[in-house]
């Protein structure tokens, strides 16, 4: 339901925290890092400027490890919470992201990539593919991965986002890099309502009712079979969302999400000015990966590029699907894909 | 004599922790205070990671899981999104102590009103008796086979006297648990002040959270399994040796609750 549309210049980390607040953020938990701080730092003034009702919690933590576990107690509660953070912040709460998984805690974790691994530096890169779409947390847990490619889908992410973490009761997290949130982009905010999300089975003291029990450990192998079967159909049921841009004829496909695809598509259309029939195909949701809809996107090209900023990680994911040579661009050390750079390679 | 059900435990619940612990007695002592309370239909359990992991088998009482050592991060996040809700933990010392320590100082600096009961056993328990942060100097375990060495590992962790150098925590309570054995002739009996002394402290930490204060108080229990040791010796050892080591004592009680006949 749409109230007014207005246009605006806004910083990423600012429209990212407006729509935060806007989508129905109930709480904010964070510890500092840079490049995510930001949007920690335009919440605590939206907090402090009452912009919505519901947002009452605005909290700084001790650390990740803290956040992240706040982060659960919230959402225990059945509040709509999040947090934003960097590669480093987000190994810290890999342990958290593994209870809620099994305990079925919703929460939603904004990771703004920085150059890894170690302590690298804080240019864009998209290092945290492999750890955000295979490995977040042991034993096997997962999450929902969000990839915008502009400040007005981060947007609009962010409420998918606080929807999904409640629908299917999971960690979401929006994987994004240090452009997006600090570039300047024109953006409509669509005043919606604040999303309304699902709470009878959460924490809160069980008021007269039956107690609610929200917990991941299952001693007896034949009970935590049945819970792990049901997790796994609860994950088969989430839809990977994709982009083609300009791919029903394209020979040349280039592979690449978040940022990088934006650079792609202008490459892409700079060779189809040259003749050359290139398209892009973005994979909006990183995990679970839209691989039929990219098998169906490349039936036609000749050539598979993969661009993104580290040294290969997305390329696996791309290879194992089309099971066909795959070429990839990779950027790495925080330097991002120039779009030069990109038709010189694919010459 | 008629004996009354408790609301806050499950009617059919059997008690699986070993004979001889305390950790059962303190899980009771916690449903009859949130009973005499009142306090039960909003309660909220955050479980930690270690044998009082398992008392939601038998507490019928909202239940969070935390990571190990997390459990005082976990109540900050229900209590700050739901304040109407009384919100504690039982840990154990080398869940709040080792791991956690850095969670549970910073919920206590903040006097987040939210109560942590910590069950000292001096040993890890659930993983089979390996050395604690609260292992005395000298005490032989399955990671000190020659007893530890405060030489190389420190000397314990000293809880209640380390909260209290935070201004913010309103109830901080050292008691013994474990029942003191008394010898008459040829048999041993066990005094019941202990256990009346605890159940007054799980009170008056609940009640100093009501009123809006963060409350904390350690338990010197017994593990005799790990200890390995016979029930009646690993009681002696409790008033002999942790009740030594560990004064028992109030350390503060800003509210005034434990003076307030209940």
């Amino acid at each position: 339901m749409r109230w007014f549309q207005v246009k605006r210049l806004l910083m990423g980390a600012e429209a990212i925290a407006e729509a935060a607040v806007d989508a129905g953020l109930e709480a904010y938990f964070g510890y500092p890092i840079t490049p995510s701080s930001e949007i920690m730092e335009n919440l605590a003034i939206l907090h402090a400027r009452h912009r919505s009702d519901k947002f009452k919690v605005y909290f700084q933590s001790a650390s990740e490890v803290e956040s992240i576990n706040l982060l659960m107690g919230a959402g225990a509660a059945g509040h709509i919470s999040m947090t934003a953070t960097s590669g480093p912040g987000l190994s810290l709460m890999a342990e958290g992201i593994s209870y809620a998984y099994t305990s079925e805690i919703p929460l939603v974790i904004i990771d703004v990539n920085r150059g890894g691994p170690g302590l690298g530096n804080v240019a864009p890169e998209q290092s945290d593919y492999l750890f955000v779409t295979k490995s977040l947390g042991h034993g096997g847990s997962k999450g929902i991965v969000l990839a915008p490619s502009s400040i007005q889908e981060a947007m609009g992410q962010v409420r998918m986002a606080f929807e999904l973490s409640f629908k299917f009761r999971m960690p979401v997290i929006i994987l994004t890099e240090a452009i997006i949130i600090h570039m300047l982009e024109s953006v409509e905010q669509d005043h919606q309502f604040p999303v309304n999300v699902e709470t009878s089975w959460s924490a809160r003291g069980r008021k007269n009712g039956a107690r609610h029990l929200i917990n991941s450990i299952y001693l007896e192998p034949s009970e935590f079979r049945e819970i792990k079967i049901k997790l796994e159909e609860k994950w088969k049921a989430v839809e990977p969302l994709s982009e083609c841009f300009m791919c029903d004829d394209a020979e040349t496909l280039f592979v690449a999400y978040g940022i990088s695809a934006r650079i792609a598509m202008e490459a892409a259309t700079d060779l189809r000015g040259r003749g050359i029939k290139a398209g892009v195909f973005r994979p909006i949701t990183l995990n679970p990966f839209p691989g039929k809809m990219l098998v169906d996107a490349a039936r036609n090209s000749r050539r598979i590029v993969v661009i993104e900023m580290n040294e290969g990680q997305m390329v696996h994911d791309v290879q194992y699907w089309v099971r066909r040579d795959v070429e990839q661009i990779p950027f790495m050390g925080g330097i991002y894909p120039d779009t030069e750079e990109v038709l010189e390679k694919c010459k | 004599m008629q004996i009354k059900q408790l609301s806050a435990v499950f009617p059919n619940a059997v008690n699986s922790y070993c004979p001889g612990c305390e950790h059962g007695l303190l899980l009771k002592f916690i449903a009859m205070a949130l009973e005499e309370l009142g306090i039960t239909e909003k309660a909220v359990m955050v479980g930690s990671v270690g044998c009082s992991t398992l008392a939601f088998k038998f507490l019928n009482i909202d239940y969070v899981q935390a990571p190990h050592g997390r459990a005082p991060a976990i109540m900050t996040g229900i209590k700050e999104v739901e304040p109407e809700a009384i919100v504690f933990a039982v840990q154990g010392d080398g869940d709040a102590l080792s791991i956690g320590l850095q969670e549970l100082i910073y919920a206590a600096n903040r006097g987040i009103p939210v109560t942590v009961f910590m069950y000292n056993n001096m040993v890890f328990g659930m993983t089979g008796g390996q050395m604690a942060p609260t292992t005395p100097e000298g005490m032989v375990t399955m990671t000190t086979p020659f007893g530890r060495n405060t030489e190389k590992s420190g000397p314990p962790i000293y809880s209640c006297e380390l909260l209290s150098g935070l201004s913010r925590p309103s109830y901080i309570r050292r008691v013994v648990i474990a029942p003191k054995p008394v010898q008459l002739k040829d048999r041993v009996l066990y005094s019941s002040k202990e256990a009346n002394e605890s159940y007054k402290a799980v009170v008056s930490a609940l009640k100093t959270q009501m009123m809006g204060g963060f409350s904390y108080v350690e338990f010197l229990g017994t593990c005799n399994v790990n200890w390995k040791m016979s029930i009646l010796d690993s009681k002696k050892y409790a008033h002999n040796v942790s009740a030594k080591v560990y004064p028992p004592g109030l350390f503060r009680d800003r509210f005034g609750v434990d003076s307030v006949e209940s």
